[in-house]
């Protein structure tokens, strides 16, 4: 009660102050205006305590100034318009002024709740974000929140688990994961920065809030509603989202490591089966190589007998060298992908064939002014043998081969056609299953390996029927670097 | 294996000597001044790659190295190393002896002095750093000239990307396969050789290019 007087005292204290000062200033060198000081008096106390205390001090000061100092000196009359006047203003500045401090002041209070609000929710945040793992940072959260006003329960889930705060009743569990499911809150809602709970019969709500990867639960009185706890809420709400979102980046990094890991382990395994499994061959055919050697001195139909088990280990490393291929294709290892000129590559393939071309008619129609493609060299060089390895098989002595590219639709289109049978319709989309053949001694991988190349590229491949016999045609994309003509 | 291989070579007129690891080969090698040395990568103790630059100043012998692993990087780092040729597990005697022969013969085709390298009707004279086909004078640019001539020097051998663009642009070459496709794609141009069935210059999938001997 005395701290809410003491302004008006001092109101009426100052007034008489500066009555008196204007007295003794006035009785020594008497100067007109001197009344200006009560206006200096009225200023501070509207700045100083605001309306109450100004307009206190301005009345006294007009009263104490016509009684003192306008004649006739003693009394209280007011004459003329001019001292009403003169009052008027003291009265005005003391509204005005007091006003404008108020406003003032009420600025300053709010800019300094906000930065105390943000002072506090930097150190809060930071102390989350710098909890040594996500779920002691959500608690973090879940028990400031929980220590607002109003706030009986701050909980966080995510995939059917609760991670902070009161764990979750199985019905609990299932509006939250409707929540989340189809991204709509329910019974609160967060804007413009506030925690906004909807009105409900009762006083206390619980409102599920979705967020990117979880749900917060938060049991809240919706009676209480201070704009800064509100703030405060929603900022921890953020905060939440923040945290559950490392949370999955963290899970998914994770994820992603034992991915590498198992795709190194693959390669590693492949690569060392390959060993294995080769060694073996190569001695094979190495000691049956040397015994058919005419110098070895075996008989004739002996030398005939060992050229056939090297057609057959031969058969078997082609086989063995397939079968890995593909699994390293399906264990889906790199490709190592760089502008090449097809031409190349068709070059290459042409030439490691060369001996079962010889009694094939090859056409060739890969312009050279091709723009370059974007592709794993060797694995197209594979599709594109594989390919002609299949025309040859499926092309009578003397038959035509074609190979040819052209670029279509922002692609290159590669076919690889011969003169022969067509593949029966049922059997086009079949003829790239792996270990499906129409021949009796074909492994089936090796049509079966091109598609997933081509896969593996972004193209496609397909079979079909012309006139003068089978076509296969895939596509491969096109280099973004200028070709190299 | 390597009882095998020797047997074989020795059925075609091959004095073979056989050792058991890195160390050994290079003592051998030295000692014995082989015309070829078969390296298995595979070795135990040395590691293959040791053994093969161990290998280059005891020895003037052509290297091809034998692997069971047909990665090209492998390879490409094999004949980066010095090897002369890369052949892969398995094979048949008959074409390792193609291999070796072919070796034989670059090595003796490359004497010094010798002005003219031929390869079909390509013809390269060293001394005057002509190019002709077929008696046509072709010209080149310098780099296009260098890329030619230094796979005419080693004409069958297959060169890697990396060698070629030390060899042509320099030790501290800054560049990549890019560089080197672009200027052989120049080079076919003006021999009229088609990428897709070369005459003279042969594209080495994943490791580099080779000038057909």
């Amino acid at each position: 009660m005395t701290r809410r007087l003491a302004p008006y005292a001092v109101a009426l204290g100052g007034a008489v102050a500066v009555t008196a000062a204007i007295g003794l200033v006035g009785a020594v060198l008497p100067v007109s205006g001197l009344s200006a000081l009560y206006l200096l008096l009225v200023l501070w106390l509207a700045t100083r305590w605001g309306r109450g205390p100004a307009v206190t001090g301005s009345v006294a000061a007009f009263l104490l100034y016509d009684f003192y100092f306008v004649p006739p000196v003693g009394t209280f009359t007011v004459r003329g318009p001019a001292e009403l006047l003169e009052l008027a203003v003291l009265l005005a500045v003391a509204l005005v002024t007091s006003q404008l401090a108020a406003s003032a002041r009420r600025a300053r209070a709010t800019a300094e709740a906000l930065a105390a609000d943000s002072r506090s929710l930097y150190v809060l945040a930071t102390g989350m974000l710098r909890a040594p793992d996500v779920a002691a940072g959500l608690s973090m959260v879940s028990t400031s929140a929980e220590q607002l006003p109003g706030v009986s329960r701050f909980s966080v889930t995510s995939g059917g688990v609760t991670l902070a705060g009161p764990a979750l009743t199985p019905d609990e569990m299932r509006q939250a994961q409707w929540s989340f499911d189809s991204g709509k809150a329910i019974g609160a809602a967060i804007k413009d920065g506030l925690f906004r709970a909807m009105r409900t019969h009762g006083h206390a709500t619980t409102a599920y809030l979705p967020l990117a990867s979880g749900v917060v639960v938060i049991a809240v009185d919706t009676a209480v509603g201070e704009v800064s706890d509100l703030r405060m809420l929603a900022a921890l709400v953020g905060l939440a989202d923040l945290l559950l979102d490392r949370r999955r980046a963290a899970l998914e990094s994770e994820r992603a490591r034992g991915f590498e890991a198992s795709d190194r382990m693959k390669t590693a395994i492949l690569s060392s089966l390959s060993h294995e499994l080769k060694s073996p061959i190569a001695s094979l055919r190495a000691g049956l190589t040397a015994l058919a050697t005419p110098r070895a001195g075996m008989h004739p139909e002996q030398r005939e007998l060992m050229e056939d088990m090297d057609r057959q280990a031969t058969r078997l490393d082609h086989m063995v060298g397939e079968l890995l291929l593909l699994s390293r294709l399906e264990a889906g290892v790199d490709l190592a992908r760089e502008p090449h000129s097809f031409a190349d590559i068709v070059g290459g393939s042409l030439r490691q064939l060369r001996g079962a071309l010889r009694d094939r008619d090859v056409v060739v129609r890969v312009p050279t002014d091709l723009p370059d493609v974007e592709v794993d060299e060797l694995q197209v060089g594979r599709v594109v043998t594989n390919l002609v390895e299949n025309a040859i098989d499926w092309t009578p002595p003397h038959g035509g081969i074609e190979v040819g590219a052209a670029t279509r639709d922002g692609v290159l289109e590669a076919w690889i056609e011969n003169d022969g049978d067509a593949i029966p319709p049922a059997d086009l989309d079949r003829v790239f299953d792996a270990f499906w053949t129409r021949r009796a001694h074909g492994t089936g991988l090796g049509l079966a390996i091109a598609k997933r190349v081509v896969d593996a590229h972004g193209g496609v491949i397909r079979a079909e029927n012309r006139r003068r016999g089978p076509r296969f045609v895939f596509t491969l994309p096109l280099a973004t670097v200028p070709a190299a003509q | 294996m390597q009882r095998a291989l020797r047997a074989g070579l020795s059925y075609h007129d091959f004095d073979v000597r056989t050792v058991g690891n890195g160390e050994d080969a290079v003592r051998e090698a030295a000692a014995w001044r082989p015309d070829v040395i078969l390296l298995d990568l595979g070795l135990p103790g040395m590691d293959g790659f040791e053994t093969l630059r161990a290998l280059r100043p005891a020895t003037r012998a052509a290297v091809i190295v034998v692997s069971v692993m047909p990665g090209e990087k492998d390879k490409v780092r094999a004949l980066d190393a010095g090897a002369d040729d890369y052949v892969v597990k398995p094979f048949g005697t008959d074409e390792l002896v193609a291999r070796i022969r072919a070796v034989l013969r670059r090595q003796g085709d490359v004497p010094a002095g010798e002005p003219v390298i031929r390869a079909g009707d390509l013809e390269i004279d060293l001394a005057r750093r002509l190019v002709s086909v077929n008696g046509q004078a072709v010209h080149l640019t310098p780099t296009e000239y260098e890329l030619l001539r230094y796979l005419a020097l080693h004409a069958g051998k297959p060169v890697t990307h990396t060698t070629l663009l030390r060899q042509v642009w320099g030790e501290y070459a800054v560049g990549d396969k890019y560089n080197t496709r672009y200027v052989v794609a120049q080079i076919r141009k003006k021999l009229g050789d088609d990428p897709a069935n070369p005459r003279y210059v042969v594209n080495e999938p994943g490791v580099g290019y080779r000038l057909e001997a």
